[in-house]
């Protein structure tokens, strides 16, 4: 029996054309954790997200809530589910409380007005992201992180219970990935939000993720807690790169270093190799 | 409110009032007043009041507000702040739907056809919008098609995909009126500039539901036309029906375009310059820049036309000439605007 807000996948197929993106994916995240997708370029981490979050169709294979996504309509969906991705670069200068103000969309019918609790939420949302002080500042002129963490503030005004999120920490120095990621966890255990995100840093999903999910070509090799998921054995098979996996002295948690490939297996090899598994 | 929109509001208010005092004869305001009562002791003057510059304010302006608000509304659905009913061919696609209706239901084609006998209570006065408004629909998506199909959505594609379905679609028209009527270096003429030197009272009784209907949506679906400027993908991560909006928003546009093509001709421009002046100085949200395109489109429109009007001495000069050159020049200012 699955908790009221879990988020179940059962095998997980997906196709497009005559390339399998996805195969007998399965998955059961229970409400309040983080949940870290990873794996090597082209392993179907966004196609996954996607229909986690309903972006894809999944038929009868992703529930949330006990309830089929095929089963929820597009408000209702919204009203459950965030997704943040990165944004398109805007003609028109939107500013960071007008991108926030747009979470209450699920929320409103055409011809209701926004109230006084409705300010106060959205003000609270983006105290809590830790952008108060720039609140009527364009979000086009807001720095990556900021971008992230408003975009972040926006999936709480949307009040979803499960935030998907894609690579979020792209393109953010090391500062900003540690700020978004400690946001996302402190999100998750004090709201009780479940959040899924697909990661490329091994060692920010140890530092930050409560369950992992390594993927590979369309499969799940492994998911579990950090210990169990990050082997050196398997993460040196699915990134074809040495690596070695040690206990991290700062904080107790698990550090992945990798490796350059040894001499004798030339750069043609490798990059042979990866063509063939994308 | 702030300042700003009291000084619109005023301006929308008050412009109409002041454009009924130019024109080829001098009237005082007494006069004005003494007409607008019934109680003109001049019938010259009255006619003067009630047949000619009362309709032309009143049409004047509501053309000025529905074409600011076509451009507004297709530049929210398309990200795009080049776009606007001329460039992207909606004005010539709407000329082509009165082109043709002008030739089956008012020239000796369509007497010969019997096309009005055929349907007697289908008069010119509703087949014109009604097939402009076709006209519109058929150009708005098909440059959408192109874009998104052929040329790829980019700001640059759809703008040369709008172009060149715009002059095709105009070298349609002309062909049309060419082929089926004696004289229709006038018409052609007409649909080239756009005039407001023939408008009659009645064309704001039917320009006036369709541009009230049209903002009312509008407005309705603010918050989502706001979710659409984050990309498709990202407004429907927040519920937003946006294939379902599109077609709603697009058709709307044709609708007030065909409206005001196939009374007032193709004007250019208004759609293109308005709504990016309102975005720089109210605000760039859908409602703001709806609500302000409405009132500044609508006094623009009336002072364009006083210009028209009093520019030369016995002569009128197209009001799509000025919106033309003003908009050109406006256009060429954006483009550079946004490669800084």
């Amino acid at each position: 029996m699955s908790s009221p807000c879990s988020l179940i996948a059962t095998n997980v197929n997906l196709k497009i054309g005559q390339q399998q993106i996805l195969s007998d994916i399965c998955l059961n995240v229970t409400a309040g954790k983080v949940v870290g997708v990873l794996g090597p370029n082209g392993a179907g981490k966004t196609s996954l997200l996607k229909l986690l979050s309903g972006q894809l169709q999944s038929g009868n294979s992703v529930s949330w809530n006990n309830k089929l996504l095929a089963n929820y309509g597009a408000i209702e969906l919204a009203q459950q589910i965030a997704v943040v991705n990165q944004l398109n670069d805007s003609v028109f200068a939107l500013n960071l409380e007008q991108i926030v103000r747009m979470g209450l969309l699920p929320h409103k019918t055409l011809l209701s007005k926004h109230s006084k609790q409705d300010d106060l939420h959205i003000q609270d949302a983006i105290t809590r992201v830790g952008l108060e002080h720039k609140t009527l500042q364009s979000f086009s002129s807001l720095s990556g992180g900021e971008q992230q963490r408003g975009l972040i503030a926006r999936a709480l005004v949307q009040k979803a219970a499960l935030i998907v999120l894609d690579e979020p920490v792209n393109h953010l120095d090391v500062y900003y990935q540690h700020q978004v990621l400690k946001l996302l966890k402190s999100l998750a255990h004090k709201l009780n939000i479940t959040v899924v995100m697909s990661l490329h840093d091994l060692n920010l999903a140890a530092n930050y993720c409560d369950h992992l999910c390594l993927l590979d070509q369309g499969h799940m090799l492994a998911q579990g807690t950090p210990k169990v998921v990050l082997e050196a054995t398997l993460l040196q098979q699915v990134f074809r790169t040495p690596c070695e996996v040690t206990q991290n002295n700062q904080n107790s948690g698990l550090r992945v270093d990798f490796y350059p490939p040894a001499e004798n297996e030339s750069a043609y090899s490798l990059f042979k190799q990866g063509e063939t598994n994308v | 409110m702030s300042n700003k929109w009291w000084l619109l509001s005023f301006a929308a208010l008050l412009s109409p009032l002041g454009a009924m005092f130019f024109g080829a004869a001098d009237l005082t305001a007494s006069e004005l007043y003494r007409c607008a009562v019934g109680a003109c002791q001049d019938p010259t003057n009255s006619l003067i009041f009630w047949e000619i510059r009362l309709p032309r304010v009143l049409v004047g302006f509501l053309v000025g507000a529905g074409l600011a608000v076509a451009g507004a509304t297709l530049q929210n659905i398309t990200r795009n702040g080049l776009a606007d009913p001329y460039l992207f061919g909606v004005v010539s696609g709407a000329g082509l739907g009165a082109s043709i209706a002008t030739l089956l239901f008012d020239s000796s084609m369509g007497e010969r056809w019997g096309l009005l006998q055929a349907f007697p209570d289908f008069s010119f006065t509703l087949a014109l919008p009604f097939s402009a408004f076709l006209g519109a629909l058929f150009a708005v998506f098909f440059v959408q098609l192109l874009a998104s199909k052929t040329f790829g959505s980019r700001t640059e594609h759809m703008l040369l995909a709008g172009v060149a379905v715009s002059f095709m679609l105009s070298a349609l028209s002309h062909f049309i009126l060419f082929i089926g009527e004696p004289f229709a270096a006038n018409k052609v003429i007409f649909w080239l500039m756009g005039s407001l030197a023939r408008v009659e009272v009645w064309y704001a009784w039917i320009m006036l539901p369709v541009v009230l209907v049209s903002v009312g949506i509008l407005l309705l679906y603010g918050r989502h036309m706001d979710a659409l400027l984050l990309g498709d993908e990202n407004a429907k991560t927040l519920g937003v029906q946006v294939t379902r909006l599109r077609i709603l928003s697009l058709a709307i546009c044709a609708a007030l375009t065909a409206c005001i093509v196939s009374y007032c001709g193709g004007i250019g421009f208004v759609g293109l310059m308005i709504p990016h002046i309102v975005r720089n100085w109210l605000g760039v949200t859908s409602r703001v820049v709806i609500i302000g395109s409405v009132l500044l489109g609508g006094c623009f429109m009336v002072w364009v036309d006083v210009l028209a009007r009093v520019a030369l001495d016995n002569q009128e000069i197209p009001i799509g000439i000025i919106t033309a050159a003003i908009g050109s020049v406006f256009f060429l200012m954006a483009m550079s605007q946004r490669r800084n």
